[in-house]
């Protein structure tokens, strides 16, 4: 039955304006981050947060691009999959599906992993494009690729992906929540990007202490496979505790809620 | 054959399966009681009208049978399923819930594909679904492109997907011109020969009691009539429209008429008299004109619509209904 609900999700997932937008959307963004890294990396020395040419030729150089644009990945997910719940209501759909499919849990699952794989193929789809720009890149700043493609540098790769797949997975789930409680697409999209590019800012520039116990910041965590601060393990705890926590309240409340709209 | 179907062939609906029942059916919305221990028998097989004005409580109650809003109390049964489990009848039930809600970036032939594989419906139905409704040749087109009458119609395609054995459509003909309205009477009365239980709502009564053989009436959340159209008929007095021959002796027989005990009031067109259930017949009334020196030119019998009967039965004169929407045959 969830995959009725899933298969019936790609129905509208798989038109083209939607297809299209978003997965050249993520892919331009992700390539973008890996054009201005190539472009504005000195040879050596101080990089002034950017990394040098020499560290792009060390084994992760590869993946440096989409990592560092984790959470412009995590905002467009985020945006997608709040506006895929709450356009249901919008449109009045709601009414329709749940005559088809009574079992609102059976129907928001199914919904739930569609968005979800349907946001992780594009992303692959946006790593892809962006690794072929990074090396197109590094021969254009004459930086050696060999290490990139060595075991270590494989094996950093394969690792980063999982890390921000799980990272841009957490910021879908989010938004499927948050689209799920607003019930408008509009302002779940609004109050996500408020949240996470500003709200958490500002929180963690008044009390330092509480970033690393804020979603935002413990997906950036996962995503970048642990920081110097918080470690990969506590990101991942502290966002699946969110994560379990949004996701109970939306299903608790859509079990239960009356359809009107 | 379905139930349905057996139903109709005996036409026998004593001691009847129901369609749908329900018993002391309520929601309350805060202090708000939208439907107020409704009690509903609709035979398996009938086309039934749901019928009363805007706000009365017809969509919650359809919503109510559908699993779209949760009774504040009461229970029933559709299709023999229990309310309180709508997985167990809803795949034998196809719905047109106010208005159609599709996906507008889809074509109408992709909105009931999505429809079909959420309920797991053989995707094969989609396009005879598409052709009963007339929209084959637009299938492809987006929802978006799509006229109010096509859109309508798509819903209608999507409620019949199931191949359901009981269609509910809440005002089908809302925003429908009159050919619409004339089609959408007809696509009704082909349901009905398909033999599936229809309930269709409406707050314009007079457009749909064509179609109807049975029908619930619903005012401020209460239920005031049910029963077959024939029976609600059967207790319903004829008016009988009378006009004289010469207009300036119209006040003369209104006041004639009234002190003979009659109840008149303006009827359609100029001059014309209706005289409402007085219990006089149409010769009697011939006769009393007569005897003080009027010739009538017009005395005719009127069947009184469903709307009138409504207006009777809630003895009221609802600005929600359309009025002077008198339907009923002249004989």
């Amino acid at each position: 039955m969830t995959w009725a609900a899933f298969t019936s999700e790609w129905t509208k997932l798989k038109r083209r304006t939607l297809l299209l937008s978003t997965f050249l959307g993520l892919a331009v963004a992700a390539s973008a981050f890996v054009v201005l890294l190539f472009a504005n990396a000195h040879a050596h020395g101080d990089g002034g947060g950017l990394p040098t040419l020499q560290q792009l030729a060390r084994p992760n150089g590869l993946v440096v691009g989409v990592t560092r644009a984790t959470m412009l990945l995590g905002i467009v997910a985020f945006g997608i999959a709040a506006a895929q719940t709450a356009s249901e209501y919008s449109l009045g759909t709601l009414r329709q599906l749940l005559v088809r499919q009574p079992r609102r849990i059976v129907l928001l699952a199914g919904k739930m992993l569609a968005v979800i794989t349907f946001i992780l193929l594009a992303f692959l789809f946006a790593a892809v494009v962006a690794f072929l720009v990074a090396i197109v890149m590094a021969h254009a700043r004459h930086t050696s690729t060999s290490a990139w493609f060595t075991g270590t540098g494989l094996g950093d790769m394969f690792r980063a992906l999982g890390d921000i797949a799980l990272a841009v997975a957490g910021y879908s789930i989010l938004g499927l929540a948050i689209g799920q409680l607003l019930r408008s697409a509009v302002f779940s999209v609004i109050a996500g990007l408020a949240w996470i590019i500003a709200i958490e800012n500002i929180i963690g520039r008044i009390v330092p202490s509480t970033t690393k116990w804020l979603p935002g910041a413990a997906l950036e965590t996962v995503a970048s496979g642990g920081t110097e601060g918080p470690t990969f393990s506590h990101g991942l705890a502290v966002g699946a505790v969110y994560l379990v926590v949004a996701l109970v309240a939306a299903l608790g409340i859509f079990a239960r809620a009356d359809v009107t709209a | 054959m379905t139930v349905t179907q057996a139903m109709r062939g005996t036409g026998d609906r004593s001691g009847a399966q129901l369609a749908v029942s329900t018993s002391g059916l309520t929601k309350r919305f805060g202090d708000r009681t939208v439907v107020d221990r409704v009690d509903l028998a609709i035979p398996a097989g009938s086309v039934c009208g749901f019928v009363g004005p805007n706000g009365a409580g017809k969509t919650t109650t359809i919503r109510m049978l559908l699993g779209l809003i949760r009774p504040t109390a009461g229970g029933g049964s559709i299709l023999g399923g229990s309310l309180t489990a709508p997985a167990t009848y809803l795949r034998k039930v196809g719905a047109l819930i106010e208005a159609p809600a599709f996906y507008p970036q889809l074509s109408g032939r992709d909105n009931l594909n999505a429809l079909g594989r959420l309920g797991q419906l053989n995707l094969k139905a989609i396009e005879p679904v598409l052709g009963r409704v007339g929209l084959s040749d637009r299938a492809g087109d987006k929802y978006r492109s799509y006229s109010l009458g096509m859109k309508q119609r798509l819903g209608i395609a999507a409620a019949l997907l199931p191949d359901p054995e009981l269609l509910i459509l809440d005002e089908p003909t809302n925003g429908l011109d009159p050919a619409g309205i004339v089609e959408m009477r007809g696509l009704i009365r082909s349901f009905a020969d398909d033999g599936m239980t229809v309930l269709v709502s409406s707050h314009l009564i007079a457009e749909i009691e064509q179609v109807c053989d049975y029908v619930v009436m619903i005012r401020a959340g209460r239920l005031v009539h049910q029963g077959t159209v024939a029976d609600l008929s059967a207790t319903q007095q004829s008016d009988v429209l009378v006009a004289p021959e010469h207009d300036e002796d119209r006040e003369r027989l209104a006041k004639i008429l009234a002190s003979a005990g009659c109840a008149v009031s303006a009827g359609p067109g100029e001059a014309t008299i209706r005289v409402e259930s007085s219990g006089l017949s149409a010769a009697d009334l011939n006769r009393l004109a007569a005897g003080n020196g009027i010739t009538l030119r017009r005395l005719a019998e009127q069947t009184r619509s469903l709307e009138r009967a409504f207006f009777a039965l809630t003895g009221t004169d609802d600005a929600g209904l359309r009025p002077g929407q008198e339907m009923g045959a002249i004989k």
